[in-house]
């Protein structure tokens, strides 16, 4: 047999101390907060005196101070001489307004492009790669800027503006369109709608319990649609069309009324959509073929229709993969749109870590609220993909 | 009586129908299958022809190739053709910025210096590959800053200079060394000197002292070597914009690898604080990170300490990428089974050693494909240095439409610039692809 070498005794003293894991990982941890403690500090200790020497003062007094301003796009009410907080929520609304809407025209268009990707036919197929090979290797700010002095600033004055049935108007000054009008008894059609949708998601629910305890399936979907379509269009048509609208109409020089977006706008939500449904596309194409192959095959011997194997075996499972760089690319839209101030458009750091800041000279404060409110909306976003996570993950046994 | 033997002989086969063959066969596959998909190829075949032509027409057709002003352009063909005149006028600033004329040199030699040193990686035969890296990242940089910027030089910065100098020779020295004998020029020097057999202490005396005396010539040579100097204002166009995502991608990498580990860290406060500068500076858009440090780190820094705008631009871009890139690998690290770090560890050794040896190389190379379009994705990030006021090549090429010449001309520069970019992204994308093929080793079915 062969005799196992006896282990030596551990070492004792200076040399186990030094070696032992744990305190090596104390020491470790000590040292860097250590030193991290120490540079926040002299940077903290900097910049009292930085301010010291310029007669500026921390803190969010200024919040309630008169900003003298004008902000030239504001989707809620402002006005010059509104309070600085003021000027924030404005940067806040302009932001989300912007990525609202490129978010859902970016989707619209990557689904599009990324089944393009996938088509049967070479030629289709073919152009959706190219188009998904030069917008993702420009950068976007170039695209931004290219669409605005390129598109947007070159399209004709107010008087030769292109019109669409006299509703729609694009011209160098931004686009128009009708705006809404409420008259008394519309908060009843939205009541109609808020009902639609509640009686939409109780007929989906009761739907779904009588196909799991009886098999009988029933069209929830379209059914439901119509209930959300139908319930504020009857209620519409039997108030008699509460609801008026105020048509952009030329006048002077320009268009007055209805509701418009200045160019650098929709430069900036085009881009912003051209830009990311590329990147949409190629998730919504590597989402679908990451399905694979048998899924389709056993769908097809299962004699399952053609509709019903997307709609209940490959897109469950496609989603699963696409959703979650979905998000990030929404998140990315958000952040994106902060390129605004490039062409003068006034989001958040356009109009909040720019002007707010060259006016008041509240650095820090500024800074500080601009970053925590990015972070606040990409914590929340990512929050919500991880319990999204954790409720579809494979369940393996 | 036998009958005779009947063998079954097969009648030759029948060429396929000509339909389903050659150019034809494939047509009726891949673009004629059904009414609907003949329909989509038509307007997809006029949708691609209007493009092309509308491309061709201005760009070429109906361009204008010589004038002294935008206006003599828009007199000859108005909006309908492009003006190239204005973006030749710009040519030299649209890639070297306002960088003094007579001293352009300096920038071309400075990149052609990175290619010959990058030239012995692609050599075969040649051993040492990660120390002429490491040689490349540590030591180029400072002999590029040196022909960009000039000036004076300090007893340091000379020393600096002179070191790298000498690594730039040992990189060739080494490479043809390994390229004709096979041994490295540390054994080549040793068999010299016949001092192969000697203990390995006198060994290192001896290389060092090589080193040394090479170090020696090369300062002499650093001291004589005067180049004027050259503010980072002038710093601009192509070259401003490979300075900095050349920088920042450099530095993204180890200090990407650096925080990752610290996320995966066991030790809870190097976790918190590796985790929390990853998420906050990748939950805010670049931008902000920018004006942050232009407006902010005058204010950090001790009273009266000016830092350049440039530096600060690098600096935020820097940290901004090795954020992003240590989810990277962060994402890459997950990805290696438990086991390979089991095995490490029951082969005996250590975090460093198994990080280093097993784990490291695994990840980063599952990895390259999402590595390298980061990096595209931070080389088309610097154009926002623009916003800051930096003259990268995005700006320079607004800048045209400002010159009192070419007013308006903004099309055609941008034009360009989508050219200049594109064929960088997607020379960077198609090398990462062949890259991912060369090193697949065929692990993941």
């Amino acid at each position: 047999m062969l005799a196992i070498p006896r282990r030596r005794a551990p070492r004792r003293g200076w040399a186990a101390f030094v070696n032992n894991a744990q305190v090596r990982g104390v020491v470790y941890q000590v040292a860097t907060a250590g030193l991290l403690v120490a540079l926040i500090w002299w940077f903290a200790a900097n910049a009292a005196a930085n301010m010291a020497e310029r007669g500026m003062s921390a803190g969010f007094d200024f919040l309630g101070v008169a900003a003298g301003f004008g902000i030239s796009f504001t989707l809620i009410p402002y006005q010059e001489g509104d309070t600085y907080f003021r000027v924030f929520l404005v940067g806040i609304a302009n932001t989300l307004l912007v990525a609202v809407i490129a978010v859902v025209a970016a989707s619209l268009l990557g689904l599009v492009v990324g089944l393009a990707r996938l088509s049967d036919n070479w030629l289709i197929r073919t152009l959706a790669r190219a188009y998904v090979e030069v917008l993702r290797n420009t950068p976007l700010l170039l695209q931004i800027i290219a669409w605005f002095f390129g598109v947007f600033n070159l399209l004709p004055r107010p008087r030769q503006s292109v019109e669409w049935f006299g509703l729609f108007a694009l011209n160098n000054r931004g686009f128009y369109m009708p705006a809404p009008v409420p008259e008394a008894g519309f908060g009843l059609v939205l009541v109609a709608l808020v009902a639609g949708v509640a009686g939409a998601v109780a007929l989906a629910r009761w739907a779904r319990r009588r196909q799991e305890r009886t098999g009988e399936p029933f069209p929830a979907i379209p059914a439901g649609a119509a209930l959300i379509v139908g319930a504020p269009v009857v209620a519409y048509i039997l108030l008699g069309g509460p609801l008026a609208w105020d048509l952009p109409a030329l006048a002077g020089f320009n268009y007055q009324g209805g509701m418009s977006v200045p160019p650098s706008f929709c430069a900036l939500v085009v881009a912003l959509a051209v830009y990311t449904s590329c990147f949409i596309a190629e998730i919504v194409r590597s989402g679908i073929q990451s399905v694979g192959k048998g899924q389709h095959e056993a769908a097809a011997s299962l004699n399952i229709k053609p509709s019903w194997t997307m709609r209940l075996i490959i897109l469950p499972q496609a989603l699963r993969v696409i959703i979650p760089p979905l998000i990030s690319q929404y998140l990315n839209i958000t952040k994106n749109s902060s390129l605004a101030i490039a062409v003068g458009f006034p989001d958040l750091v356009s109009v909040w870590m720019n002007t707010s800041l060259n006016q008041s000279g509240q650095a820090i404060s500024i800074v500080a609220m601009t970053m925590a409110f990015y972070c606040a909306a990409s914590l929340s976003v990512s929050a919500l993909l991880n319990a999204y996570n954790r409720r579809v993950m494979l369940k393996e046994r | 009586m036998a009958e005779p033997a009947r063998t079954f002989r097969a009648k030759p086969d029948r060429p396929a129908p000509a339909q389903t063959v050659g150019a034809v066969g494939w047509m009726r596959r891949n673009l004629f299958s059904s009414p609907a998909n003949t329909a989509l190829t038509l307007i997809g075949a006029y949708f691609a022809y209007w493009v092309i032509a509308t491309v061709v027409d201005w760009a070429l057709l109906d361009a204008v190739w010589q004038a002294e002003t935008r206006r003599e352009c828009l007199d000859a063909v108005g909006r309908s053709g492009a003006c190239w005149p204005g973006v030749f006028v710009w040519f030299e600033n649209l890639i070297y910025g306002l960088y003094p004329k007579d001293q352009i040199w300096r920038v071309n030699a400075g990149f052609a210096l990175l290619v010959a040193w990058l030239v012995p990686l692609w050599l075969e035969r040649v051993r040492s590959k990660v120390a002429i890296g490491v040689s490349a990242v540590l030591a180029y940089p400072v002999l590029a800053s040196y022909f960009f910027l000039g000036g004076d030089k300090g007893f340091l910065w000379s020393a600096s200079i002179a070191a790298a100098l000498t690594a730039f020779v040992w990189v060739w020295a080494t490479a043809i060394a390994e390229r004709r004998t096979g041994r490295t020029l540390g054994e080549l020097v040793l068999a010299r000197a016949d001092a192969l057999d000697a203990d390995p202490r006198h060994h290192r005396r001896l290389l060092f002292y090589t080193a040394a005396a090479g170090w020696l010539v090369a300062y002499a040579l650093v001291a004589l070597w005067y180049l004027p100097y050259v503010t980072t204002n002038d710093w601009g166009g192509l070259f401003l914009t490979l300075v900095i995502s050349g920088i920042g991608i450099t530095f993204s990498l180890p200090a990407g690898v650096v925080l990752a580990l610290g996320r995966r860290s066991e030790l809870p406060v190097i976790r918190l604080i590796c985790t929390v500068f990853i998420e906050l500076f990748r939950s805010v858009p670049l931008i902000t990170i920018l004006f942050m440090f232009t407006t902010m780190l005058p204010l950090f820094l001790p009273v009266g300490v000016e830092v350049d705008q440039l530096v600060r631009a690098i600096v935020a871009v820097c940290l901004f990428a090795s954020a992003y890139m240590a989810e990277v690998v962060r994402g890459g690290l997950q990805a290696i089974p438990r086991g390979q770090y089991e095995a490490a560890a029951a082969m005996g050794l250590g975090y460093w050693q198994a990080t280093r040896l097993i784990v490291m190389p695994q990840a980063l190379k599952i990895m390259i494909p999402t590595i390298v379009s980061t990096f595209i994705g931070f080389f088309k990030d610097t154009t926002l240095v623009s916003i800051i006021g930096l003259f990268d090549l995005l700006n320079m090429a607004r800048a045209i439409g400002e010159d009192t010449d070419w007013l308006g001309l903004f099309i055609e520069p941008f034009f360009v610039v989508t050219l200049i970019y594109f064929a960088f992204c997607f020379a960077m994308s198609q090398y990462s692809l062949n890259l991912e093929r060369r090193l697949d080793t065929g692990q993941r079915s």
